[in-house]
């Protein structure tokens, strides 16, 4: 790979596109042993102005741009078109930080031969998912170890930091990325928890061995974050792990999110180096949003790209028509101005649905890489109506629409417009089938 | 025309399937139902499924009961979808504004009385004395029999979870500890969606709560549609956050104090659609086949018999009526001889998700208001 990348502060000057912080690898930096911060309804509202929730929305827009298709002028003076492929060299070919990961993923993986689902009569989830649990638990140090460069692991810690290291804020997302062997379900809160794991990485240095102009970026969603998607699909299937959307049919998908982002990014009409993220627009020739309803399309495109990879697994585990338990993606599937503008809703859907959402952040971990100190930044959220109702009253009926839209939100939406019309969101990481009182708090509840 | 309803659990939203179990189990109101509630949230029809109980609750209000699932509840189907369907479907929340209305009606619980010991025959086979409990295919055959605990034969047919007879009746497979009933004879069969509540201890506690309300956090009405029975003694902390864990000692205990001899609820999935408990007293029902598109579990639907005498009110409950002698001479708690007693007689039927094919793709519609 080519040179490592600047240091972040010039990237950030020069690139009208944010990307997340590296810290100073020569200045001492003090980690903290993570731990839960939102418990309560309000507590959202807060987290929507930490430095976290910043880190969060910059590193998804970061990574979703980077799958954007790219068109560069060839040597014939006419435009030639890259698109970035499940299966590609992204993936074959990685980065050696991303050849890490996959390693170590494959051994995570590994662990289900070691964890054999039981065979006997049960309810639901498979209880043999906790011994699996319990094996990466015991691994998961010297998975790390042997699988990321010390200098990550071993980044310079600045003294009073109560002794904690980047392998512990490591850990806890990595051990959090799973599933919970209490609940014996997945959800998207899950799938954050991975991200923040790659976006500890990706602060720690990790990822310096590749070039920042958006390549390092598909090494990680193609080489790392997909397969690691592969690996959730088959613990899901393995210990029929509980699906976490709570909304039944009218959630976007029972455990995933982000494949929906990455995915339409990977169809939307290509765009050069330096052009924002489109709107709207496809790929030429890419499949269309309707063949999602297609199983035998799916098939054979959920080879290649993020969102038929994940309709694909809804077809895998549901039997039924898709319209009738796949709803809204059916519904989305009916946009007729392209992927791009389908992007721009997922983005939207997940600010919303995620990482708005008490019962799916209650869960998340924050240490000094996803930090709860506040965004200085931040603008002040409205008290909006959603949030404070997660928790707090009894006959509060539907809220009202949620308040304006978030700063990274706004990156997606330069119009601005107002959302007065927005869906109520819902949580998204409760206990599918075992109903759970949405008024419990967290630590009244098994954590994963 | 069976008088005595077809006893059923959670539904879902899965109208296709309420149209299977009618088949099933009968269509009303020929066939009388009783619907332990979680009507709602989400399938894709919530409000199809829910609305037409409501219509043929109207129309024949003795022949159709329905009582309240913790999914009846305005803070639940904000949560669990059906909120979002009435939005989606309508525009407006306020059909789901006047269905939470409906909801806070709803019964609480449901007693059947004078069920008799021996089953009906089924389409193909003769009343046999000494079956305590049949299951039967959706097209109403009966596929195995369990014979009464402590009395000789009709017990070698092994279960359909294929384990043996040691273990009892289907259903039990999970964890079950059934092993017969042990319950008193004849003794009422008390319906709730969820289990038992440490507030409650009689059955006209029930009656006394001002049901009429949205379902509360905590309290005895909250325990009635959350609560589960687990393999612990005593009470326990739910994981679900709200309701309680209740133990075979505590359901014991209440059907003796009661006069019960079985407690039908529903509430959790059970892969078989039944599973008895406890000695067989408490039995859950579930109905939703195939639950969430891809459980791949079957359903099933309770059908009680009444008792040939036609003396049902002699098992009046709560002690105030024909009150049994409680069991002290029997030893009901002690489970010592189970030649005297003899709950009701109980036919399952279990039955598969309604094939799709019939059913045609809607348009598309507008999407949510992220992709405009």
């Amino acid at each position: 790979m080519e040179a490592p990348p600047q240091p972040s502060t010039q990237q950030q000057s020069e690139c009208p596109f944010p990307t997340l912080e590296t810290l100073d690898p020569s200045a001492p930096h003090v980690f903290i042993r993570p731990v839960k911060q939102i418990n309560d309804g309000p507590d959202v509202a807060r987290f929507l102005t930490s430095k976290a929730y910043r880190d969060i929305g910059i590193f998804v827009l970061q990574l979703s741009r980077a799958m954007c298709p790219r068109k560069s002028k060839g040597e014939d003076g006419k435009d030639k078109i890259h698109t970035f492929l499940i299966g590609s060299e992204y993936e074959t070919q990685p980065a050696e930080s991303v050849r890490g990961l996959q390693q170590m993923l494959a051994k995570i993986e590994a662990f289900i031969d070691e964890a054999p689902p039981h065979q006997g009569p049960r309810r639901f989830g498979n209880t043999s998912f906790r011994t699996w649990y319990q094996l990466l638990q015991a691994q998961v140090t010297a998975l790390l170890q042997e699988h990321l460069p010390e200098s990550v692991l071993r980044h310079s810690s600045g003294g009073s930091g109560q002794g904690s290291t980047a392998q512990v804020e490591l850990e806890t997302y990595l051990l959090g990325a799973f599933g919970s062997a209490q609940r014996l379900d997945y959800g998207t809160g899950h799938e954050l928890s991975f991200l923040a794991f790659l976006g500890c990485l990706w602060k720690l240095g990790a990822f310096k061995d590749g070039n920042p102009n958006g390549d390092i970026e598909r090494y990680i969603v193609l080489g790392a974050f997909e397969p690691y998607l592969r690996v959730v699909r088959r613990l899901i299937i393995t210990y029929t792990l509980e699906p976490a959307g709570t909304h039944g049919v009218w959630g976007l998908d029972d455990h995933s999110f982000q494949s929906y982002i990455y995915g339409s990014a990977q169809l939307t009409r290509a765009i050069s180096e330096t052009e924002a993220m489109p709107l709207e627009g496809s790929l030429f020739r890419a499949p269309k949003p309707s063949s999602i309803v297609k199983a035998e399309y799916v098939e054979e495109e959920r080879k290649r790209y993020m969102y038929f990879s994940a309709v694909g697994f809804i077809n895998d585990v549901k039997k039924g028509p898709f319209w009738e338990h796949s709803p809204i993606l059916f519904d989305i599937s009916g946009i007729k101005d392209g992927w791009g503008k389908i992007n721009k809703g997922m983005i939207k859907m997940f600010n919303a649905e995620v990482l708005s959402k008490f019962p799916v952040v209650q869960h998340f971990y924050f240490g000094s890489l996803f930090s709860w100190d506040q965004d200085p930044d931040a603008a002040t959220p409205p008290q909006s109506a959603h949030i404070a109702s997660q928790q707090s009253t009894l006959s509060s009926m539907p809220p009202p629409p949620s308040g304006a839209a978030r700063p990274w939100a706004q990156a997606t939406n330069p119009t601005s417009r107002p959302q007065k019309l927005q869906r109520e969101p819902h949580p998204v990481n409760e206990a599918f089938r075992a109903t759970q009182a949405p008024w419990a708090k967290s630590s009244d509840r098994p954590s994963g | 025309m069976f008088i005595f309803p077809q006893i059923c659990g959670d539904i879902h939203g899965q109208f296709h399937d309420l149209m299977e179990l009618f088949r099933v189990g009968g269509n009303p109101p020929d066939t009388n139902y009783l619907f332990m509630g979680d009507f709602v949230d989400r399938g894709f029809y919530s409000l199809e499924s829910f609305l037409l109980l409501l219509c043929l609750k109207v129309r024949y209000p003795d022949r159709m009961t329905l009582i309240r699932g913790n999914h009846e509840s305005r803070q639940i189907t904000t949560v669990y979808g059906f909120y979002d369907e009435c939005l989606r479907k309508y525009g407006s929340a306020n059909v789901w504004r006047y269905c939470c209305d409906v909801f806070d009606y709803l019964a609480l619980g449901a007693i059947v009385l004078g069920a008799s010991n021996t089953l009906e025959p089924t389409n193909e086979a003769a009343p046999r004395e000494d079956v305590e409990i049949e299951v039967c295919n959706a097209d109403g055959d009966a596929i195995s029999h369990f014979g009464r605990r402590g009395k000789t034969g009709g017990n070698g047919q092994g279960s359909p979870n294929g384990r043996t007879d040691q273990t009892g009746p289907p259903g039990s497979g999970a964890s079950g500890s059934s092993g017969g009933t042990a319950g008193n004879p004849v003794g009422a069969v008390l319906c709730v969606h969820g289990g038992l509540s440490p507030l409650i201890d009689t059955v006209d506690k029930i009656r006394l709560l001002d049901r009429k309300q949205e379902v509360p956090h905590e309290g005895a009405m909250c325990d009635l549609l959350w609560s589960d029975p687990d393999e612990i003694d005593g009470w326990g902390l739910s994981p679900r956050g709200a309701g309680f864990l209740f133990g075979a000692d505590i359901v014991k205990m209440f059907n003796h104090r009661n006069d019960l001899s079985l407690i039908a609820r529903a509430h959790q999935l059970v892969m078989e659609g039944f599973k008895e408990m406890f000695d067989a007293s408490i039995v859950t029902v579930w109905s939703a086949p195939n639950y969430c598109y891809r459980c791949g579990n079957v359903a099933a639907v309770l059908e009680l018999s009444e008792d040939p005498g036609g003396q049902g009110f002699f098992a009046r409950s709560n002690g105030d009526v024909g009150r049994s002698d409680g069991g002290v001479s029997r030893g009901v708690l002690l489970d010592s001889d189970g030649s005297s007693k003899r709950g009701p007689a109980r036919r399952y039927r279990v039955f598969q998700a309604a094939p799709q094919d019939s059913r045609g793709m809607p348009a598309k519609k507008p999407v949510a208001d992220y992709f405009l």
